[in-house]
């Protein structure tokens, strides 16, 4: 339509406020100061524009609760904002009501197909347009509400679940494990079958140590070692599966995949001694008791998932590679860590030659078949 | 029109905009002397389609009635007809007289 009128005499830009948002879109300057005059009279802030790139460039900068749309705009018709409003997740919850001529069916059929919420016919009737805004504002705002409702909720389910995993793994991993919640490839889902490689450290020695010392002492030099070696975990990515008594297992290439979770073992394993020495020279210098980390890594399937009853869940590992590990830390002494052939074989060619010395094959209990076991003191 | 459709009730809250509606209605009327002048049938159908759903919407019937005039008058090309209700329309806006309620 040609400019015949005066389109910046009429339109008019009210000034945002607080509370419901209406953005009205007509290109007659005198349509759209008529709804924007009866919108404002029921308290609701208006935004008039009047036409179709005015549109979308309003509601991305500040999306409105309702819009009210002229069908006949130049440029992008009302049938083609209201679709595109309606195809994006961010826009697609603001009602769309579509202004059309009274006795134009096909319109309303197209708005319909458009994702229209409701229709209002030209000439538009007050009592009809604003009976018809307070039930989509009525309906708005209980959506809006549910889901606030429902992102409260989702909000406090993830932070259960992030503290309940924060006691497996670090704080970084736990963020990832949150931000894949929901999708397919959700970590913590049902119990599986993967490969998996197994790390213990046990104290050696520290039984008898706590003859000689207050059970509050005891405590306190629990608390340092497992802090030091949980974070040589945590700084490898590795999940901490289980603490008990003066031995924490470590797995790594669980819950995410890690092409390298042999060596990230290996570089752990390095980390927890060196990380602890400091610690143990203080607990010589004031005990004399000598002590020191045993280690055992291993690698092969085992089955990983939330184990338990509902009251009571845990993120376990179980199968081979945790037995095997298990067994070469009972044998390790302090300072030494015991690797199966298999995680020798995946880090030989990472680990300066020599370092890692050939133990035989080893029997070890309740395994029916001897295994290549390989030494080195860290 | 008999005199009685030069008389239109506009709601109050509406006042301070019809000193522009009519001053838009003043442009479109021009805009329709210069379109029929022109043979611009499509130009007219619009411009009497506007004035069927902004008349009404502000309690001025007669200008929705005549743009329907307009234009069914532009659709079917009936230039006598749409001389008429042009004419029509520039006596309307002349002689409208408004009560605000």
């Amino acid at each position: 339509m040609t400019g015949a009128v005066d389109l910046a005499a009429t339109a008019r830009q009210a000034p945002p406020q607080p509370g419901f948002r209406v953005l009205v879109v007509d290109d007659d300057p005198d349509m759209a100061a008529f709804l924007g005059r009866l919108l404002a009279g029921q308290g609701m802030a208006v935004e008039s524009v009047c036409d179709g790139e005015s549109v979308m460039r309003s509601v991305l900068a500040a999306p409105p609760d309702l819009v009210v749309l002229d069908v006949m705009l130049p440029g992008i018709s009302g049938f083609e904002l209201c679709a595109r409003l309606k195809a994006d997740p961010a826009t697609a919850l603001i009602p769309v009501v579509l202004v059309t001529a009274l006795e134009d069916h096909d319109s309303r059929v197209r708005g319909i197909q458009a994702g229209a919420d409701d229709f209002l016919s030209k000439p538009v009737r007050r009592e009809e347009l604003l009976a018809r805004v307070h039930t989509l504002r009525r309906l708005h705002e209980t959506r809006r509400e549910l889901e606030a409702r429902r992102l409260a909720a989702e909000v406090q389910r993830k932070e259960a679940i992030r503290k309940a995993f924060s006691r497996y793994v670090s704080p970084r991993l736990a963020e990832r494990i949150i931000g894949e919640l929901g999708s397919e490839r959700a970590a913590f889902g049902d119990a599986h079958r993967t490969e998996v490689v197994a790390l213990f450290a046990d104290l050696r020695g520290f039984t008898r140590l706590t003859e000689s010392v207050e059970v509050g002492e005891v405590v306190g030099m629990l608390n340092e070692y497992f802090s030091v070696i949980t974070e040589a975990a945590y700084r490898n990515e590795g999940t901490i599966f289980s603490m008990a008594g003066d031995s924490l297992l470590v797995g790594f290439n669980v819950p995410f995949p890690q092409p390298d979770a042999p060596l990230r073992a290996w570089r752990t394993a390095q980390d927890m001694v060196a990380s602890f020495a400091p610690v143990l020279a203080r607990w010589t210098q004031r005990g004399g008791m000598p002590t020191g980390i045993g280690l055992g890594i291993a690698a092969g399937e085992a089955i990983v998932g939330n184990v338990g009853s509902p009251h009571y869940m845990s993120y376990t590992v179980i199968g081979d590679a945790v037995n095997t590990a298990a067994r070469l830390t009972q044998m390790a002494n302090a300072g030494e860590l015991l690797v199966s052939g298999a995680v020798y074989e995946a880090i030989r060619g990472a680990v300066p030659a020599g370092r890692l010395e050939p133990r035989g094959n080893v029997a070890l209990r309740g395994k029916s078949e001897a295994i290549a076991v390989y030494s080195t003191r860290l | 029109m008999s005199e009685s459709a030069y008389k239109v009730k506009v709601a109050k809250d509406l006042a301070d905009l019809i000193p522009t509606f009519l001053s838009n209605r003043k442009k479109e009327l021009e805009a329709l002397r210069a379109a029929l002048a022109a043979a611009d049938f499509e130009q007219l159908r619009q411009l009497g389609h506007r004035m069927r759903g902004v008349g009404n919407s502000y309690g001025f019937d007669g200008v929705s009635d005549i743009g329907k005039h307009i234009e069914d008058g532009a659709r079917s090309g009936d230039k006598a007809s749409l001389e008429k209700h042009i004419a029509h329309y520039g006596e309307y806006l002349s002689r409208v007289q408004i009560a605000y309620e």
